[in-house]
């Protein structure tokens, strides 16, 4: 892989990118304790998805799939963030705080 | 143009790692979802770069930092129990994780053989968009409308005050 590559963008430094993202979201998931801030990892691993997802329909020939599917991902995200955020207000009911680390009921 | 957004999208998404405040967190989140917008154009899909930046950057951003204020918890608790060998063993499985993703995509034949460039270079248009997602994906159009109305139902009756 050359360094013209890099700079332009082949396909695979954008699913190298897309993999990167994830892993941090995923770093951001495991190892962060407040639940608002690993809902924003979720949210990049999400986008981490749509990246590869629509540089490889631009690699098939600029597939228009492709961009469907992003749009239907993205309606299920916001219902996912509507609901998450819902659990999260109600879990701050319950606890008093967003920490996860209060949130072991089931360990119990 | 490419390595600059995707600085921008990995330096985001890293400052939102190392962040301890959560409405700063929240900003990098939110330019993290620019540089990705930005990545989307370089695909020749502004399309999907103005849906990147009015639905992410723009609704899901303010919704995350509404529920921050709302919630008043800006800082991170101190941790009740240490937990340091979960915190290492996150930090070994994340570590590895990359490491292999990495090898993996610069290993693979069939990703190095396709095309430098890609093949076409057309723009994606709303019309080419709408046509699809009206005639072919129609089903899963209603239903994502559903799911939507579903949702909305199940977030107002999750923080819906018990009944006295």
């Amino acid at each position: 892989m050359s360094i013209g590559e890099l700079i332009n963008g082949s396909l695979q430094a954008y699913i190298a990118v897309s993999f990167l993202l994830f892993v941090v979201g995923l770093s951001i998931v495991l190892m962060r304790r407040s639940l608002l801030v690993q809902f924003m990892g979720v949210e990049l691993m999400l986008n981490a998805t749509n990246l590869a997802l629509l540089a490889f329909a631009k690699w098939r020939g600029g597939d228009v799939s492709g961009t469907v599917l992003y749009i239907l991902i993205i309606a299920v995200a916001a219902c996912e963030a509507a609901v998450g955020l819902a659990l999260i207000i109600g879990l701050f009911r319950r606890l008093g705080s967003t920490d996860t680390d209060g949130a072991d009921a089931l360990r119990r | 143009m490419f390595l600059a957004f995707a600085l921008i999208t990995l330096g985001a998404a890293f400052a939102l790692f190392m962040q301890r405040n959560a409405v700063q967190a929240g900003l990098c989140m939110m330019l993290s979802f620019f540089g990705v917008a930005g990545l989307f154009l370089l695909l020749s899909n502004p399309v999907a770069a103005a849906l990147q930046v009015i639905i992410y950057s723009g609704a899901i951003t303010i919704l995350v930092l509404f529920v921050v204020m709302l919630l008043q918890s800006h800082q991170e608790e101190p941790a009740a129990r240490p937990g340091l060998v979960q915190k290492i063993l996150s930090a070994v499985l994340v570590a590895v994780l990359a490491l292999g993703a990495i090898k993996l995509v610069f290993s693979s034949s069939a990703l190095a053989n396709m095309p430098l460039e890609p093949p076409n270079k057309e723009l994606m248009t709303l019309h080419k968009l709408g046509e699809q997602l009206f005639s072919e994906h129609i089903v899963a159009l209603e239903a994502v409308g559903l799911l939507l109305l579903s949702a909305m139902v199940a977030a107002v009756i999750l923080v819906k005050k018990e009944a006295q």
